[in-house]
């Protein structure tokens, strides 16, 4: 690897891509005819990229003053050719001439800022001799400016030789090119440079990363130490050096240095053609053989190499580099960036993606969670959910536990008085259901355990205690450790007398041993009235669900900060205005009241607008082009953080900026437009991931892993060890699973703790640092231990809401196997379907197909891991069974039950417990 | 790598076992992950040549089954014009960590020398495989002439 370092050095300076300004300002046309033409000016650099100007009608002085960004190496050669323009036949070409940048360059020190070039542009008298030299004539002469490029001069002097001629500096341009250089007090310019950069900046955000500039940057340079690209293996090991091809790692070295004498010795042939028919390399790309003569192609632009011919970029699409040498792509049809190369399949998703942006808006205004008034009602957390607990108090007069920032020596209003008895961490102001009825809240001594992370346990000098979350610089009076536990103890607190029983059925009833009655009836306060879990649900879901979620609405409210934050921001700047913005506020900020602003929009914020706001940065987090976030699979609508997110050189700082983002929603009671996986959330629940959890991600993964577990692998020869391996970016990324685990084989004996931990691996496998930046983020606007009241299916529904299902349009699109549409199973289950309420039909549905929301185009549309995949009822197993769901197939295993009533309540038990089922 | 130990232990299996069908296999070593060989079926039409064909193996072998592609062109119902091949025996549905590259290897084997025109990648071929077997035949060993490389003749 090391003898490769000082060989890139020369292809580096002379073949290395710059951009460079070229404005077309100006042409004058020697009359040549009757009618004036309708000239444009194309720009073809070294035959490969071609760029025109707009026509202009029917002049003789076309002015066109466009700057066209084009990336040039050094020694490219640029073809000016004006033409004019004709709708019906094709364009006759006015005049045009090739001229070579080297020589400019050289003329001006290799500095090409401001550089007016006056150029001849030549046409051939007789067409059928088009090479004769001698036969040309002036047709017109062409004002171009060129700005932007700078390139060491020192570099240029070796390149005398290749020129053939002793051009010196400062030297005379030759035939028919007139170079001077511009003062630059020219406002007009400067303000275009303006403009310019700010219209397509790099991808979004402050690059914070400033190891090396390319020009001078050898093999050590930028892209080199911020993307890994080494090969692994013997290469790997070495400076980072030449990226070798994915593939065999070390085979640069064989084939480099050859490659890179030739390159040094005949600039201009950088680029081999392999085949003339072949469409020719993007800019930058090379084509190289390995020492077994396969073909494979280096990107000297993000200095990477790849096995497949790279496509050519779209139309419209351009490469630049960042003022850090860093190569960015820009598409001008949307005026945006990315730094990923476009390839179809990105593409295709971004289609996708720009596609589903129309519904947005309406989709957020049909998510809800409780549509109690009417339907499309939002529910503004301080109102609705506190009314849809069990009590609880005003929710305005909340007394705030002060920030720690105002010096105070503890949480600043004296709430009142706790209720008696309760415990010294009683919540501040109006009592929540939880701990007020229950009375057995754990003191916060510490049999708890320790604090979480960055929590610390301080008492006032009243004695009560309260906690500290230094992580955001808050204070709460509830024990973070007991939070999402209270809830269990009130779930148990029935009045004195009371008893819950079952019956045999497993229905839940209530004794009053008061008076020696029973009833199904809940008797505790705030409990739903009227029958209920009629089929034997184990607990009862909804209740629950709304009890959770006041708690989660108390603990929001309770420590909410007066006053609001104003966030003002341009829709064509979504993301990056939010961005700055939200990462520019301490954390806890953030749980003021919103006011967003749209630049050039007049209304005031009642919500509507935070609300809108919410689900198009949702929708835009998602931009496929920003590389953070990935469907779970193909068409899997759920979110996954994408492990190729690194090619963004900020993407940790874009993580952290959306944990706090849905953070904000979740404390604000705002819906985001699409949610994460199951695992994603269990994640952020702190949860422990099993091998099921990868079914919904990688279903063939995980088929594999069921495999070893279920067969004796001692005898079937799979050579597995405890390391294990996967790609990114083309990139193989080994791990071992244990020290040593190189050197120790997997048996029979072991296999269960290499299931365990190939599992652990599989879910977090390059997206480690990526979760912890957007934990962070979370962390600091909502404690995490905030969420240990719900599980992964409730998260989501509190994050994306919910949508009114279509049940005839589900039931339209509903396939089945081994049953038919008129089974009686069949039947019963859409009468079940028909009896639920919307909650419980979007948790079917979430238990089925991993999400609680319809594709926009409902349900023949609903999208498995190859494609669509409609709903699908399967006939699996005995009437003992439960229903089991693969949501990557969208299919519900349902056994052949023998009534109604047997179907309701193995359904309703699938649906509500999710821990532990269908793991068979 | 994981799977190198795995696609070493394979390959050197298959090399001993000196199959017939299946012959000249190149590996890079510094990239085990693909495989060139030359599949030299016995049953006519192909028998008139030889085929290349690449395996190419996932990083996360054996948990991901092997692509196979044929560089050769070839006239064959199962194959389609890129060279893209339909094996159950990889599928995603079917696929098991201790199913061995010789196992795949056969199945291809037996594939060519029995098209399956039930599962059809070329439908106009299968087709003609079923109603006009001795035009297919006789395209097929043109085909095979013209275009599949020389069998090797040991």
């Amino acid at each position: 690897m090391t003898e490769t370092v000082p060989t890139l050095t020369a292809p580096i300076s002379l073949s290395t891509y710059h951009q460079l300004s070229l404005t077309v300002e100006s042409a004058n046309i020697k009359n040549s005819g009757l009618f004036k033409p309708n000239p444009y000016l194309q720009v073809i650099i070294d035959d490969k990229i071609s760029r025109r100007t707009e026509v202009i009608k029917s002049t003789l002085h076309p002015k066109w003053k466009e700057d066209l960004t084009v990336l040039v190496t050094p020694q490219s050669q640029l073809l000016f050719r004006l033409a004019d323009y004709h709708s019906f036949r094709k364009d006759n070409v006015i005049g045009e001439k090739r001229v070579n940048l080297l020589k400019v360059l050289l003329h001006c020190n290799g500095k090409c800022d401001n550089v007016e070039l006056n150029i001849d542009l030549m046409k051939t008298v007789s067409q059928e001799n088009s090479s004769s030299v001698s036969g040309e004539v002036k047709a017109a002469e062409l004002v171009i400016l060129l700005d932007g490029l700078r390139v060491d001069p020192s570099i240029l002097t070796q390149s005398h030789e290749l020129l053939g001629e002793s051009a010196s500096s400062g030297g005379p341009l030759n035939d028919g090119v007139r170079a001077r250089i511009r003062i630059r007090n020219n406002a007009e310019s400067a303000m275009r440079s303006i403009v310019r950069s700010q219209n397509l900046r790099p991808p979004p955000g402050p690059p914070p990363l400033s190891n090396g500039t390319l020009q001078h940057g050898g093999p050590t340079g930028a892209m080199g130490a911020s993307v890994p690209m080494g090969a692994g293996g013997p290469g790997a090991a070495g400076p980072p050096g030449p990226p070798g091809p994915p593939g065999p790692p070390g085979l640069p070295d064989a084939a480099g240095p050859s490659h890179a004498d030739a390159d040094a010795a005949a600039p201009g042939v950088a680029v081999v053609y392999a085949n003339p028919a072949e469409e020719p390399l993007p800019a930058g790309w090379e084509m190289r053989y390995d020492v077994y003569g396969r073909r494979y192609y280096v990107d000297h632009n993000t200095r990477s190499t790849s096995w497949e011919r790279p496509q050519p970029l779209p139309p419209g699409w351009e490469v630049r580099r960042d003022a850090r040498g860093r190569v960015y792509y820009v598409d001008h049809n949307t005026r945006t960036t990315t730094w990923q190369r476009p390839d179809t399949e990105r593409l295709a998703r971004f289609q996708h993606w720009r596609g589903e942006r129309r519904h947005v808006v309406a989709q957020g205004n049909q998510r809800f969670l409780y549509p109690h008034p009417q339907p499309p009602h939002q529910p503004d957390s301080e109102h609705d959910l506190n009314a849809a607990g069990s009590g609880g108090g005003s929710g305005t007069s909340v007394a705030v536990p002060g920030s720690l920032l105002a010096g105070a020596s503890g949480p600043a209003p004296a709430p009142p008085a706790g209720p008696p008895g309760g415990p010294p961490g009683g919540p501040p102001g109006p009592a929540p259901p939880g701990p007020a009825g229950a009375g057995s809240v754990a003191a916060p001594d510490d049999s708890l355990g320790a604090l979480p992370a960055g929590w610390e346990r301080r008492v006032q000098p009243d004695g009560r205690v309260y906690y500290v979350n230094h992580k955001n610089r808050t204070t709460q009076w509830e024990d973070p450790r007991t939070q999402g536990q209270e809830m269990s103890a009130l779930e148990e607190a029935l009045p004195p007398g009371w008893e819950i029983r079952f019956t045999e059925e497993g229905t839940r009833y209530f004794v009053d041993h008061n008076t020696r009655t029973t009833t199904f009836q809940d008797p505790r306060p705030g409990a739903p009235k009227g029958p209920q879990g009629a089929y034997g649900v184990p607990r009862a879901y909804e209740r629950s669900f709304r009890w959770k979620l006041s708690q989660f609405r108390y603990l929001c409210q309770s420590n909410a900060l007066p006053s609001h934050i104003k966030i003002t921001l341009s829709r064509q700047s979504l993301f990056e205005d939010s961005y700055h913005q939200i990462m520019r506020l301490p954390a806890y900020e953030l749980r003021r009241r919103l006011y967003i602003i749209f630049r050039g929009e007049e209304g005031l914020d009642y919500g509507g607008v935070s609300r809108e706001w919410f689900f198009l940065l949702s929708h835009e987090v998602l931009n496929p082009m920003y590389c953070l976030f990935e469907y779970a699979n193909k068409n899997n609508y759920s979110l996954q953080i994408n492990p190729a997110s690194y090619v963004n050189p900020d993407h940790l700082l874009y993580f952290k900026f959306i944990g706090r983002f849905i953070a904000m929603a979740l404390y604000h009671g705002r819906f985001i437009y699409s949610g994460f996986t199951m695992p994603f959330y269990k994640r952020m629940l702190n949860k422990k991931l099993t091998m099921k959890d990868i079914e919904s991600i990688d279903p063939e993964f995980y088929n594999s892993l069921v495999w070893i577990k279920d067969n004796n692998i001692d005898e079937c020869g799979l050579e597995m060890w405890f390391s294990v391996d996967f790609e990114v970016l083309g990139q193989v990324i080994h791990h071992e699973l244990k020290p040593s685990g190189d050197k120790e084989r997997v048996t029979e004996v072991n296999k269960e703790q290499y299931l365990q931990l190939v599992t652990q691996w599989r879910m977090t496998r390059g997206i480690e640092e990526q979760t912890s930046a957007f934990l962070d983020g979370f962390n600091e606007v909502v404690p995490l231990e905030w969420l240990k009241y719900f599980d992964e299916r409730e998260l989501e529904l509190m994050l994306c809401g919910m949508q009114e299902v279509d049940v005839d349009d589900w039931q339209r699109n509903t396939i089945y196997r081994h049953y038919t549409r008129t089974s009686k199973q069949v039947l019963w289950f859409w009468q079940f379907v028909r009896q639920m309420d919307n909650e419980k039909r979007a948790r079917l549905l979430q238990f089925v197909t991993g999400t609680c929301r319809v594709p926009v185009g409902g349900f023949a549309e609903l999208m498995g891991s190859n494609g669509p995949q409609r709903f699908c009822i399967e006939k699996v197993g005995k009437d003992t069974w439960l229903p089991r769901s693969h949501t990557c197939f969208n299919r519900l295993d349902l056994p052949p039950y023998k009534s109604y009533e047997q179907l309701c309540e193995k359904l309703n038990f699938a649906i509500e417990e999710t821990e532990g089922f269908g793991q068979e | 790598m994981a799977a190198t130990r795995r696609l070493q232990k394979e390959l050197n299996d298959i090399r001993q076992s000196g199959l017939k069908s299946f012959r000249d296999i190149q590996v890079d070593e510094s990239n085990i992950l693909t495989w060139q060989g030359l599949i030299v079926p016995d049953n006519p039409p192909y028998n008139k040549g030889a085929f290349r064909i690449e395996i190419n193996f996932p990083a996360e072998y054996p948990f991901k089954p092997p692509k196979i592609s044929f560089k050769t062109k070839i006239y064959h119902p199962n194959i389609d014009e890129k060279g893209q091949v339909c094996l159950p025996i990889i599928s995603a549905e079917n696929w098991k960590p201790a199913t061995k590259t010789d196992q795949v290897i056969q199945a291809l084997v037996a594939l060519v020398n029995d098209p399956e025109p039930e599962h059809p990648l070329r439908a106009e071929l299968a087709e003609e495989f079923l109603k006009d077997r001795k035009k297919f035949s006789k395209n097929a060993e043109e085909f095979t002439k013209k275009h599949s490389e020389k069998r090797p003749t040991d």
